[in-house]
């Protein structure tokens, strides 16, 4: 490792984003065959970093080299040229089209017609690059009906068809489950074997700790540092990162649980969810597991009224719902911030002080909006989530991963009447200092006697956040366990069902 | 004490004003007035003046109402079929001497019901509001052509007040109106639930959904909203001209949307605001006015109009590049 070539460097890269300095000359350095774990707050620059690399965003100063070469004007066409691929979260594949198809899209292979696309080769060759890599997905099925993680298989293997001397993964695990973030892992270090260079962003140091071989912090927008990953303990790290130490389990104050107040019976839905039973007391949290895919955000998107059941009933306070939309959801007290927060949360184009705002006025339902009111509340939203936003007019989309989710997250906080929340990965993409604040603020709202649905794939915040947690497994609630010393091996036995 | 901590935690986002629409618009503007105003000095007189300000009145009042609608995702092409129809009707009401007050309430029932018919089959049959509204085009036209057995209908001399009236002899009286339409229009867009809803359901029509807003009435309300500007639109401009015929208002929505888009209202929705229309419209009514004083050919006229829309819709691509064009234009 230590004598192998370095592939990229990247040496005092500035950005500014009108008068914010998001990069203050940043290097970094990434050898082949190595991972190279990059971590920092939310906002901190890492995406940006990476972007600048993969010629998606143009740097204000700064040199980049690829294999020692200075590249003056780097573009995304530029990059794949020169084998830098990336590996993003909300895929850039084509759902319309095969698994093939994307493989090659842009490079079809064509008869010798040369006008012809040769369906057969590329089906061929597809599945020579997935049977490499041990990912069991045919080539001819559509991109459209694969999962998330699936669909990271299929922009690795795209990266490898292409030829990627780098691949860059940003944040890959956040919306994977367990099994599957296993299998990525485990991809990710047969890639490093074949001398690929690899980037990897993560809020979840044990992953960095598992994989990396060195990692570089960054913090404001500075790099803090890069070490080998075998010389730093947590805590070092975690100094850098935030200036304070942090554990990764996150202690929860003891709440008062009071009466039962929310009640799911016999919800149903053909081929997706069987006869699921459970209720959620005052104050408390209900916990639900499993691996990704056992009906888990389809069971709360029906407690949510976007989803019909076909069977069963959503009792609040001993009442029977009638919840035929979101809308009505929301009357009766409601709250849900979903798991895919571009597609189903974020206004796109707007600025932070609506996209925060929306559930506020849906609650109130003035007509005519004061402008200035609604400034005040966003503002105390944001300091009170202590979201990275440098002015008012700022648009969501140019928020960072992670401040974006505490803004979807704040949005509910206006609802002062709700009952219940549900949350489907509330820290999805969040630091591990801002976790803390949201799980903090979800302590607080149990305190003031909400109930609260929480959904999540991450272990150490299943376990210590939730009062109960049911286990769903192929769109049924197996099991629902007291949160009393439950181990980790133990949920994951209960989840894949051995 | 609040207010001060908002200013502090979120202050004004500070935007050159080089990255902003509107002082492209502004710019162009002002060099076509310089040009045309030195080629031929009539340009700058009062009278041509006011008569730029009456032509730019039904446009505007049109590309207000498709403003809303296009933020909110939706576009009517039908609109110039829509006054065609309404005029047509309205005009053979006046020939037939009935009271004006029903020839306004008609007017706006009927513009304003064709306009929800567009919207509502488009959500019913989840086809793209486009397509429906090029369908209604047509109906539209035929109805007209059914009505009038394709007769010029002429009200010389009666329901002159609308179009041709200038307070203090010198504003007119539908430029006036269509100023405190942008007005309201702006109200609406900013400062009620509905203008949210409006913004919320173009942006992310799912999102919309699920924060609780109804999609389907918020696309109802703006379809609604525009043909009822469509109704005023038609009364002013059958009052101008004096006569309608079938084909009265062809391609009409094309300059309005032309408007909408040089203004700064992408056809994607979700974004825009009605200043930008403003300004679309009244280089619209300065390109139609310089190509008369400079007596360009008709035939070249069109021509030249679209050649013009084509530039300013380049210009406001560079502007929104945001310097990325510039950075690389001192690299090379
Ligand atoms: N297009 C943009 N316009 C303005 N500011 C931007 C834009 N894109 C990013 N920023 C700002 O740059 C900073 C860094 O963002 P970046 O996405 O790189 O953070 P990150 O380290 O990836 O954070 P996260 O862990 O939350 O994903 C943020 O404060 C963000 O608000
Ligand atoms: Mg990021």
């Amino acid at each position: 490792m230590k004598n192998s070539k370095t592939i990229v460097e990247l040496k005092d890269i500035v950005k500014i984003y009108g008068e914010h300095v998001v990069l203050k000359k940043v290097s970094f350095e990434l050898k082949e065959g190595e991972i190279h774990c990059l971590i920092g707050e939310n906002g901190a620059g890492k995406s940006t970093l990476i972007k600048i690399l993969s010629g998606a965003v143009s740097p204000d100063s700064g040199e980049i080299y690829i294999s020692g070469k200075l590249i003056k004007n780097m573009t995304p066409r530029l990059a794949v040229k020169l084998g830098i691929s990336t590996v993003y979260q909300d895929t850039e594949l084509v759902d319309s089209l095969t698994v093939a198809e994307n493989i090659f899209l842009g490079e079809e292979k064509t008869k010798n017609s040369g006008f012809l696309v040769d369906r057969n080769h590329q089906n061929e060759q597809s599945r020579n690059i997935l049977e490499a890599l041990g990912i069991e997905i045919s080539p001819d099925t559509l991109v459209g009906e694969l999962s998330t993680a699936q669909k990271q298989m299929v922009q690795i293997a795209k990266a490898l068809h292409r030829n990627a001397k780098v691949i860059i993964f940003d944040e890959p695990t956040s919306s994977l489950g367990l099994e599957e973030t296993k299998n990525l892992m485990n991809l990710v270090r047969n890639l490093k074997e074949k001398g690929i260079g690899i980037i990897y962003i993560s809020h979840y140091l044990s992953e960095i700790f598992e994989l990396g071989d060195r990692v570089t912090i960054l913090k404001d927008g500075e790099n803090m540092g890069t070490y080998e990953v075998k010389a730093v303990d947590i805590s070092t790290i975690t100094n850098k990162m935030v200036g304070r130490d942090t554990s990764l389990f996150f202690k929860k104050r003891k709440v008062n649980i009071g009466e039962e107040q929310v009640e799911i019976k016999n919800l149903s839905k053909e081929g997706i969810i069987h006869d699921v039973s459970f209720s959620v007391r005052k104050g408390e949290i209900f916990g639900i597991g499993g691996l990704v895919g056992s009906g888990r955000t389809e069971l709360v998107s029906m407690i949510f009224g976007i989803m019909k059941p076909d069977k069963g009933e959503v009792r609040i306070k001993g009442k029977k719902l009638k919840i035929n939309s979101p809308i009505d959801a929301i009357r009766n007290g409601i709250c849900f911030v979903p798991e895919d927060r571009k597609k189903y949360a974020m206004l796109l184009g707007r600025n932070v002080v609506e996209n925060s705002t929306i559930i506020y006025h849906e609650i109130q339902q003035n007509n005519l909006l004061n402008l200035k009111q609604e400034l005040n509340l966003c503002s105390s939203m944001v300091k009170r989530l202590s979201v990275a936003v440098s002015n008012r007019d700022q648009l969501i989309e140019e928020l960072s991963g992670g401040n974006q989710q505490k803004v979807i997250l704040g949005r509910w906080l206006f609802d002062e009447d709700a009952i219940l929340y549900i949350f489907d990965e509330p820290t999805k993409g969040v630091d591990i200092g801002a976790r803390e604040q949201i799980y903090e603020l979800m302590t607080e709202l149990a305190e003031k006697g909400k109930s609260i649905i929480m959904v999540s794939s991450d272990m150490p915040e299943l376990i210590s956040m939730s009062d109960r947690i049911g286990v769903m497994r192929n769109g049924r609630m197996i099991e629902i366990l007291e949160n009393k010393n439950i181990k980790e091996e133990e949920l994951i036995k209960l989840f894949i069902g051995v | 004490m609040l207010n001060s901590l908002s200013n502090e935690i979120l202050p004004k986002g500070k935007k050159s004003i080089f990255k902003n629409q509107w002082f492209f618009l502004l710019l162009a503007e002002v060099v076509l007035a310089i040009i045309t105003g030195v080629i031929n000095s009539r340009f700058f007189t009062l009278s041509n003046l006011t008569n730029i300000l009456e032509q730019i009145a039904v446009l505007g009042i049109l590309a207000s109402g498709m403003t809303a609608l296009i933020i909110s995702g939706e576009i009517d092409i039908s609109v110039g079929a829509n006054v065609g129809l309404v005029t047509c009707v309205i005009a053979m009401m006046i020939k037939n001497d009935i009271s004006y007050l029903w020839v306004v309430i008609i007017a706006i029932l009927l513009s304003s019901f064709n306009s929800f018919l567009v919207g509502a089959s488009s959500i019913a049959f989840k086809a793209p509001s486009f397509i429906v509204s090029l369908g209604f085009l047509s109906i539209f036209r035929g109805t007209a052509y059914a009505i009038t057995k394709g007769v010029f209908q002429t009200i010389y001399g009666k329901f002159e007040a609308l179009g041709l009236t200038r307070i203090g002899g010198l504003l007119p009286l539908g430029f006036l109106i269509g100023i405190i339409i942008y007005f309201a229009i702006h109200f609406i867009l900013k400062y009620t639930r509905l203008g949210r809803h409006i913004y919320a359901v173009g942006s992310n029509s799912t999102a919309a959904y699920l924060s609780g807003i109804s999609v389907v009435k918020t696309k109802l309300y703006a379809f609604l909203l525009n043909g009822f500007l469509i109704g005023i639109a038609s009364m002013i401009l059958l009052s101008r001209i004096g006569a309608a015929q079938p084909t009265t208002g062809t391609g009409m929505e094309l300059k309005a949307i032309g408007a909408v888009v040089i203004g700064g209202t992408p056809l994607s929705g979700g974004k825009g605001n009605i200043f930008g229309t403003f300004l679309g419209v009244l280089l619209m009514g300065m390109i139609s006015n310089t190509l008369n004083m400079l007596r360009v050919n008709p035939y070249f006229q069109e021509v030249v109009f679209g050649l013009f829309i084509v530039a300013a819709l380049a210009v406001s691509a560079f502007s929104s590049y945001k310097g990325t064009f510039k950075k690389k234009l001192l690299k090379s």
